[in-house]
């Protein structure tokens, strides 16, 4: 069975596994009595021990000749779509919701760029406000005791 | 628990849980304080709003020549203290767009939309401070913290860095919501807190048998050592078929070298570490 190495598309979910990335795998299964699909999640544990993929990542996975370990089952092939830096896979360029990005760059400069708005050449690559403003790599839970420390994942 | 054993063991046949169980284990659980949603540390608003300065002049008539010219009476009367609230929550709100516009006319992107709902936002929590009753600010400030954080949702999906960038520059914090919403229980909080119990003493001593084996470790290698060398002698001597090779031993050496040495670094270590504390 596990000798096919089977490629898997699935989006990355919050994990605190170490060396582990959580990949939810979503499919549409047919209800044969309402005769309607329902959406379908298979959790698969990828091995990642440089942690390539971050939350909400669209990734390739491959399944391990072996598991590694009882839940590792597969490793990260790929980072096809990062979140939120969305190549456009035909012209190659950089889109933002239904516009390239040069597009929306081009109309700045036209009505005249302001000098504090935000510039892609200067912005850092994505994690560094993770555990300080941005607690989307961890799953939260709503806060069912006080212990006097600081919870940062309680909402 | 230990009651419960108590008697299973006194009493060999099958155990029966009586109704109300109750663990005797010392966990206190305290419940959160309920949090209004509407308070800065629900919200995820981690700045305020800068001071007013007193001085400050209705922004219409900042520049007007005639106003500079004027006496104090009149100048009081275009000071932005002395006019309706809602020209100062203007002036924030123009204030805060224009730190994150893209260029001089916008208004309706994201950035600028945020903006314009952080500084409402934080102009009605400083309202809601001193008027706790204002049922109709109350509830236009809950749905413009709610529009907000799916804003928020929607630009990390779209843009990370902008997303990250925005936050930084307005003094957010996002946090995703939780998957399932549930009522907080006495029974589900102390089952967790249990859980986390149980954990934690598992976890020690599965790190206390793991010292006891390390600490065993240097004593086996050099007694076996000593044995193979006896061995291989005893072999020798009585010309036997010898099992045991040089190779086994040097091997069996070197892994006790390399052992000593590293525990010794990790008791430097140690030992480095609580003369920092102790200073």
């Amino acid at each position: 069975m596990a000798s096919r190495g089977l490629l898997l598309l699935g989006q990355c979910m919050p994990c605190i596994k170490q060396n582990a990335s959580k990949i939810r795998v979503r499919r549409m299964e047919l209800d044969t009595n309402l005769n309607m699909y329902f959406k379908k999640d298979t959790f698969f544990f990828a091995h990642d021990p440089e942690k390539v993929c971050k939350t909400g990542d669209v990734v390739l996975i491959r399944e391990l000749p072996e598991r590694l370990t009882r839940l590792i089952t597969h490793k990260v092939e790929k980072v096809v779509y990062p979140l939120g830096d969305i190549t456009d896979p035909i012209s190659g360029k950089k889109v933002v919701v239904g516009k390239y990005r040069e597009d929306i760059e081009m109309a700045n400069q036209l009505f005249g760029k302001s000098e504090k708005a935000f510039d892609y050449d200067k912005a850092p690559p994505r994690g560094r406000l993770e555990g300080t403003k941005d607690f989307t790599h961890g799953e939260t839970y709503i806060k069912y005791h006080e212990d006097g420390k600081d919870q940062p994942f309680a909402v | 628990m230990n009651k419960l054993l108590n008697i299973a063991h006194a009493v060999p046949r099958q155990f029966v849980r009586d109704y109300a169980f109750k663990s005797d284990l010392k966990i206190k659980w305290v419940r959160p304080e309920k949090i209004s949603c509407i308070k800065p540390e629900k919200s995820g608003d981690l700045g305020k709003l800068p001071p007013l300065n007193p001085n400050e002049l209705l922004p219409d008539y900042k520049d007007s020549k005639e106003l500079a010219n004027a006496n104090e009476t009149v100048k009081s009367m275009f000071l932005l203290r002395n006019n309706p609230n809602n020209l100062t929550t203007r002036y924030y709100r123009d204030l805060m767009i224009k730190e994150v516009q893209r260029h001089a006319q916008d208004y309706g992107s994201m950035e600028a939309k945020l903006a314009r709902m952080t500084a409402l936002i934080r102009r009605f929590q400083s309202h809601m401070e001193v008027h706790p009753r204002d049922k109709m600010i109350k509830v236009r400030l809950k749905e413009m913290i709610d529009k907000r954080k799916k804003f928020l949702k929607y630009l990390r999906r779209w843009d990370y860095r902008r997303f990250e960038w925005i936050l930084e520059k307005l003094d957010l914090v996002y946090k995703p919501p939780p998957t399932k919403f549930h009522w907080i229980t006495r029974k589900e909080s102390l089952q967790k807190l249990t859980d986390i119990y149980c954990e934690k003493i598992k976890d020690e001593r599965l790190e206390a048998y793991h010292k006891e084996l390390q600490e065993q470790q240097i004593p086996f290698l050099e007694d076996a050592i000593k044995k193979m060398i006896f061995i291989r002698q005893e072999q020798i001597d009585c010309d036997v078929p010898v099992t045991v090779t040089e190779e086994q031993i040097e091997e069996a050496r070197q892994q006790l070298a390399q052992l000593q040495e590293l525990r010794e670094a990790a008791a430097a270590a140690t030992r480095k570490q609580s003369d920092e504390t102790f200073h």
